[in-house]
């Protein structure tokens, strides 16, 4: 009878300090600073700025009467506009996860 | 750009058929030009696509070079052109109209067959950042 007495407490009580893992701030603090979600996202805007990029200078091409192809334009348009869904979307589930988190009962 | 690749894949198929319509286009308006005999007529021209390898990371095709057809075009016998010869022959280029429209309808179907696979990619990808989302 005394096996399982001293078998469930120090289980019990390694587990909570198990737990206190969440307190272990050294790594938070290596993904938050380093490839988190936050360089990903400004790599894309910096993607997204490019594709932008591209189709202005194309726009500015057919105005002034330099473009060669409509199709290249309307590609580059319509990858702009891809891009920028893209990254919009990443966002807004980015928000909606935060949001879950920020929801949950304590 | 990698992730949208199809689009430009595409798009390098509407390059080559869009000079393709140009080689046509160029090809119909000048089947009544008239030379004189001891000249090239116009030389019919030719598009030559080649495919771009898609292990090169781009893909799609290009146009690698255009063609030239005789310039040796058909004697037709007109006296009273003013570019006739002594014998009353001038010289008409070897362009066929009938083969031409042939190959405006194939550049053109084919110029809107890479419309419908941009217009598709892009509803697909679309739809793919739509998932999750209802």
């Amino acid at each position: 009878m005394t096996s399982p007495i001293s078998g469930i407490l120090p289980v019990g009580i390694s587990a909570v300090t198990g737990v206190a893992g969440s307190t272990n701030v050294d790594a938070v603090a290596s993904t938050s600073n380093g490839d988190g979600f936050a360089s990903v996202l400004s790599s894309t805007f910096d993607k997204l700025q490019s594709t932008q990029n591209a189709a202005d200078s194309l726009g500015a091409q057919a105005a002034t009467g330099d473009l060669k192809d409509v199709h290249d334009y309307m590609i580059a348009r319509t990858e702009a506009s891809l891009a920028t869904e893209m990254v919009v979307t990443f966002k807004n589930k980015a928000v909606e996860a935060f949001n879950d988190i920020m929801r949950m009962p304590v | 750009m990698a992730i949208f690749d199809t689009l430009g894949i595409s798009g390098s198929g509407l390059m080559v058929h869009r000079k393709w319509l140009d080689a046509v286009s160029d090809n119909i308006s000048n089947v009544n030009t008239v030379t004189r005999t001891n000249e090239d007529a116009f030389r019919e021209r030719f598009v030559v696509a080649q495919s771009v390898d898609y292990g090169s990371g781009e893909g799609g095709v290009r146009v690698a070079r255009a063609e030239f057809g005789s310039g040796e075009g058909r004697m037709v016998y007109e006296p009273d052109h003013p570019l006739a010869d002594a014998e009353g022959y001038v010289k008409y280029p070897d362009v066929d109209l009938g083969d031409q429209m042939t190959q405006l309808l194939m550049a053109q179907r084919g110029y809107q067959a890479n419309l419908a696979v941009v217009e598709r990619a892009t509803n697909m990808y679309q739809a793919a950042l739509q998932l999750g989302k209802g």
